[in-house]
């Protein structure tokens, strides 16, 4: 539909079907490679660092976007649980969690927490580990506290993988990951600043691909996207440019975001897969690796959904992104049923009125597959943007 | 000779049926139920009435059932739809042991004792109401009669999947799907097969053991028949009288009460 | 939580109905039973009418500072293990935004105020509480029993519920109001005790919110006071784990669930006060009196059952008499719990009150246990105080409560066969509450119970 001008990205035609793929294809492989553990972390922020220093393979779940059709997870939770919780039972009900040995979930709503204690239940086999994240980040007590609740983790993990992580594990991996968020947020950063050299649904595949791929193995293939996207020849589209916020835990499909794209908008930011790029920047990798990673989270992150920070508004983040990114507009893509979401949106809408920056607000669900209600909204708000 | 007598009394339509002392049905009638619901059960026993020839003096006992079940005034008690059709599905099939039924509102799985008898029963949650509306919705949007969305979708040959179950966007979905050229009976397949896996989730939390009885109006659509039995893996019972089953189930618990109390009197 | 009298209930159409009877042919044979007659049953009681006396009391008093007539300062603060012993310690006083409410709910007036937050930009699936308390505040805090004051401090106890933090949140924003969260680990061990880092924790935290009432009300922390509050707190508990185990007798006294409510107002909103300990005083002398007597809430009691999860405010006594019908009394209920966990044996200890408020706050209240530990904590209820059956009331607002509650039921029907109910409404907003669909479900469920007694008396070769 769109005309490309310059050579696709070998990383992105790689990983495209992958991405969706909930035979988990390349996780298996890495298992059989390596002989060892994979363990799923449930959205938002998951401390992989870990994960991978007991020699396990970190990877994100994210549901099972639109790819099963729900049998027995409906029965477990209601409508108006949001999509994410349902298909991610969904899936072990079908077996397709089989690659993963553990799992991790953590405290980012309630939906979330009883997913946990569910999941636990039905599936005895597979240990579901359950992460506190603090949220009083102005307690003088909440790094030291949140340090000890890594260290917890770390020994729940060694059990799986029969290697509780030295410190020094716990280090080398911060370096791994340091190197691959920081390519991550170079890639960021080349979007922000000429979106029309890297798509947000290239830039989306390959930040998926990071969330199911060793960090050693996926840092070079972001460099070199990030080499050949640099280098394009791009020309700039007559679009908008906007700020998406809202899909940080359900992701919309695939094609959704490329839609939004096609409908006429530049996007410059987002929080897709936020959890896995939540520090801005290198974790300190000197002194006690678990509290660096304890102060990276609560004073060297990003805006969250489920991270109540009383100390800056999130929609104060929200608009200085907007600002940052001289964005014409923001939309809101929030998935349906996500009350973190739907609370913020709130709080959001008043602030951008405050501050007027258009808005746009959307609802999606991981499972939809047809995306014309969407892209017609997007259309009929860009046309409002250009023509007046 | 004295009988016994069941009314449905349901959002669209109202049944009535009359069983004798051998518990052999001799009248059914079926009405549209309207705004009057003490009305509706009234005409719905009369025409059950003309029907059989009988006269109103030789009802022995008569129950309500259905949303309505407190509107049928001359009736001497009321029992829930839940209990009759379990009820009315084992008396047609008695090997019953679960009942799906499909209605207009509520869509429910109950699990049967070898007796009849409810043992557990699910009903799907407030946000997935409407499956009768969801067929009959889908039916408008493309133009058919609601009786003949069924038999069309058996013709399917690549069934598309719905993006939702919701009552209110599945015209939306309908009218893209048409707009990029898919064809009706694919489309069918489609609303058929969403509203069968939404029905196997119930059933699942019942616990599917076999014989399963469809009954209600909407085991009466051969497409949605089929979509049940695909999901389950498993062949259902089927009455004619599927859409009377209510009435049946109120019908046998009258005669029971009717020949309980004729036993205390002798 | 006082009761609404509200419209008598009426099927769809406005009919009144017959009774409900045994199924046959026992039916036929037996005595008409003596439940749900013509005129609706009362139940109130001595125990209500004082409850009502303090609740207007306590609503007077903040009317009071709303007004600026009272000099006290007050804390907002959230029900689930609170530390609002603290909070009384500094002469403060506590307002719980989920009473205020959920009283509105009660009340039939939620409507306007959820609409005046949906107005804002909130969604119709963002819980109900958080949404009429915004329009609470949008109204100038003007409720019919009162008017709420702004709060001096947003003290967020981050309990379980992850709403809890969007609340506060969304109040500091709109209020300008200064703002804490007391991060309460969730409990993550098998046994259900927290870890002494756990404790570490949340006592130092406390110890942060000494210093922040401190410079809130301009006064220095009364250690004595502290440990008196705290005292009160225990005893209190210890009254209430009695009244509790009453629910075990049969007939059981009072209804675990509806009753409850009228008393957890006060155990919640007087807690630490010496009217909170005459008033339980009170309750423990006049239930034992009526268990003494064999007298229960309805005139015969034919199951026992376990509720679990927050009434239907705005139609609680319509909902409720949907039990009665059936002679259906909750002899245990977890709502009755978010508060507190007291009948199993947790007391506050005033030698230690900040590691017995950390231990409330983190592992003796229902909302910071898992979902499983509350599985147990119904089991016990079932095992203990002899239930026949199980209700889940699925509230759509409350996800903490609700989210995976088809899970809880396959577990007590299939795995422990308890014959268990899931209907669903909500505890605040009166759009989900469809009367005719919870009547019919309630009903079917009955009928069952109903006829598995019959069949169950005739195997054992009784003649019913």
């Amino acid at each position: 539909m769109t005309l490309t001008t310059f050579a696709p990205l070998p990383v992105v035609e790689e990983y495209r079907e992958i991405v969706e793929d909930r035979g988990y294809p390349t996780v298996r492989e890495w298992k059989r490679r390596t002989g060892r553990a994979a363990v799923g972390s449930f959205p938002v922020y998951s401390p992989v660092e870990i994960t991978h220093a007991a020699g396990m393979l970190p990877v994100g779940l994210f549901g099972a976007g639109n790819q099963i059709e729900m049998a027995h997870a409906d029965s477990r939770f209601q409508s108006f649980i949001c999509s994410i919780v349902k298909s991610t039972l969904e899936l072990a009900f079908v077996d397709k969690l089989a690659p993963f040995d553990a799992l991790l979930f953590h405290s980012i709503c309630d939906p979330a927490r009883n997913l946990a204690s569910v999941m636990a239940r039905n599936f005895p086999e597979r240990r579901a580990i359950y992460v506190h994240l603090p949220q009083n980040m102005a307690s003088s007590g909440a790094a030291e506290y949140y340090a000890y609740e890594l260290r917890r983790v770390a020994a729940e993990l060694g059990a799986v993988s029969g290697r509780v992580p030295s410190d020094e594990d716990v280090l080398e991996s911060i370096v791994a990951f340091n190197a691959m968020r920081s390519r991550l947020r170079d890639l960021y950063a080349l979007r922000a600043e000429r979106p029309a050299n890297l798509s947000t649904a290239e830039l989306y595949t390959l930040a998926r691909m990071a969330t199911f791929t060793d960090p050693l193995e996926s840092e070079p293939l972001l460099a070199d996207s990030l080499r050949s996207a640099t280098t394009r020849d791009a020309r700039p589209k007559d679009r908008i440019r906007v700020v998406v916020v809202g899909s940080f835990c359900e992701q919309p499909p695939l094609e959704l975001i490329a839609g939004i794209e096609e409908s006429g908008c530049y996007i410059l930011d987002d929080d897709f897969l936020l959890g896995w790029r939540l520090f801005r920047t290198d974790v300190p990798v000197d002194g006690d690796p678990y509290l660096a990673l304890a102060r990276a989270y609560l004073d060297g992150s990003l805006h969250a959904s489920t991270k109540h920070d009383l100390r800056v508004p999130r929609a104060a983040g929200l608009v200085a992104s907007a600002r940052a990114n001289r964005a014409d507009a923001v939309i809101f893509l929030g998935a349906k049923f996500c009350e973190p979401g739907l609370f913020d949106y709130a709080l959001y809408r008043r602030a951008l009125e405050q501050e007027g920056i258009p808005h746009l607000f959307l609802e999606f669900e991981e499972k939809m597959w047809m995306y014309d209600r969407i892209r017609t909204e997007v259309e009929t708000f860009v046309e409002s943007m250009l023509f007046v | 000779m004295r009988y016994a007598v069941g009314v449905d009394v349901g959002s669209t339509q109202t049944k009535a049926l009359l069983l004798d002392e051998s518990g052999t049905i001799v009248a059914r009638s079926l009405i549209d139920t309207g705004a009057y619901l003490v009305r509706a059960a009234e005409r719905s026993l009369e025409a059950a009435l003309a029907e059989a020839g009988v006269s109103r003096n030789d009802v022995g006992y008569a129950i309500g059932t259905g949303y309505g079940r407190f509107k049928v005034a001359f009736g001497d008690d009321q029992v829930t739809e839940i209990s009759c059709h379990a009820k009315g599905a084992w008396s047609l099939f008695p090997k019953t042991r679960t009942v799906i039924d499909i209605g207009g509102q509520d869509t429910k799985a109950i699990k049967v004792s070898d007796r009849g008898e409810v043992l557990d029963f699910a009903m799907n949650d407030k946000c997935a109401a409407g499956s009768g509306r969801f067929l009959s919705n889908s039916a408008e949007a493309l133009g058919l009669d609601v009786s003949e969305i069924g038999a069309r979708s058996l013709d399917a040959k690549t069934p598309v999947r719905l993006s939702t179950v919701c009552t209110i966007f599945v015209e939306t979905d309908i009218l893209s799907y048409l707009a990029s050229g898919k064809k009706t009976e694919d489309i069918l397949a489609g609303v058929h097969g969403a509203i069968g896996a939404r029905t196997i989730a119930l059933v699942r939390r019942v616990g599917a053991e076999p014989e399963i009885t469809f009954t209600g109006g909407v085991a009466r659509n051969v497409g949605m028949v089929r979509a049940v039995q695909e999901k389950l893996g498993l062949e259902v019972n089927v009455s004619p009288d599927s859409h009377y089953t209510g009435a049946l189930g109120a019908a046998v618990f009258a005669l029971e009460r009717m020949t309980a109390a004729a036993q205390v009197l002798a | 939580m006082t009761e609404h009298h509200g419209a008598p209930d009426h099927d769809m159409t406005g009919h009144h109905e017959a009774p409900p009877r045994e199924s046959p042919p026992a039916a036929a044979r037996r005595a008409p039973v003596e439940t749900a007659k013509a005129e609706p049953v009362h139940y109130q009681g001595r125990v209500h009418e004082l409850q009502k006396e303090l609740m207007n009391a306590y609503y007077a008093e903040l009317t009071d500072i709303a007004k600026g007539r009272s000099p006290k300062k007050n804390a907002h603060l959230l029900i689930a293990g609170n530390p609002v012993e603290l909070v009384r310690a500094f002469d403060m006083v506590p307002v719980f935004p989920e009473v205020n409410v959920l009283q509105i709910a009660a009340r039939k007036a939620s409507l306007p105020l959820i609409q005046k937050a949906e107005e804002l930009g909130y969604a119709v699936d963002n819980c109900a509480y958080v949404k009429a308390d915004v329009g609470l505040y949008l109204s100038g805090y003007e409720a019919p029993y009162g008017t709420v004051p702004k709060a001096d401090l947003l003290l967020c106890n981050y309990v379980g519920c992850n709403v809890y933090l969007n609340w506060f949140e969304h109040l500091a924003e709109l209020t300008g109001a200064p703002a804490v969260n007391i991060d309460i680990p969730f409990i993550r061990s098998a046994d259900g005790e927290p870890s002494p880092q756990d404790i570490a924790y949340v006592v130092k935290q406390l110890e942060e919110l000494i210093g922040l009432l401190e410079r809130t009300t301009g006064t220095t922390l009364d250690w004595k006071k502290l440990q008196r509050t705290v005292e009160l707190s225990a005893y209190v508990g210890e009254m209430w784990a009695e009244i509790k185990a009453l629910t075990q007798l049969r007939p059981a006294p009072y209804d675990a669930y509806f009753d409850s409510v009228t008393m957890m107002a006060v155990l919640y909103c007087l807690r630490g006060t010496e009217e909170a300990a005459r008033f339980f005083e009170t309750a423990v002398a006049d239930l034992k009196e009526r268990a003494a007597l064999g007298k229960g809430p309805l005139p015969e009691e034919r199951f026992r059952v376990v509720i679990e999860g927050p009434p239907p405010w705005p139609f609680l006594r319509v909902f409720r008499d949907m039990f009665t019908r059936w002679g259906a009394v909750a002899v245990a209920s977890t709502y009755s719990t978010v508060g507190g966990i007291w009948e199993f044996g947790f007391r506050h200890d005033p030698q230690r009150p900040l590691e017995s408020i950390a231990r409330h706050m983190l592992a003796q209240n229902l909302c910071n246990r898992t979902f499983l530990q509350r599985y147990d904590q119904m089991a016990r209820y079932v095992d203990e105080w002899k239930a026949d059956a199980i209700v889940i009331h699925s509230v759509k607002s409350c996800r903490l409560f609700s989210a995976g509650q088809g899970d809880m039921r396959e577990y007590f029907a299939r795995e422990r066969e308890v014959p268990t109910l899931l209907i669903e409404s909500d505890l605040e907003d009166p759009r989900y509450f469809s009367q005719a669909q919870l009547r019919n479900r309630i009903d079917a469920f009955f009928e069952a119970l109903t006829q598995r007694r019959i069949t169950a008396a005739a195997a054992a070769g009784g003649v019913a």
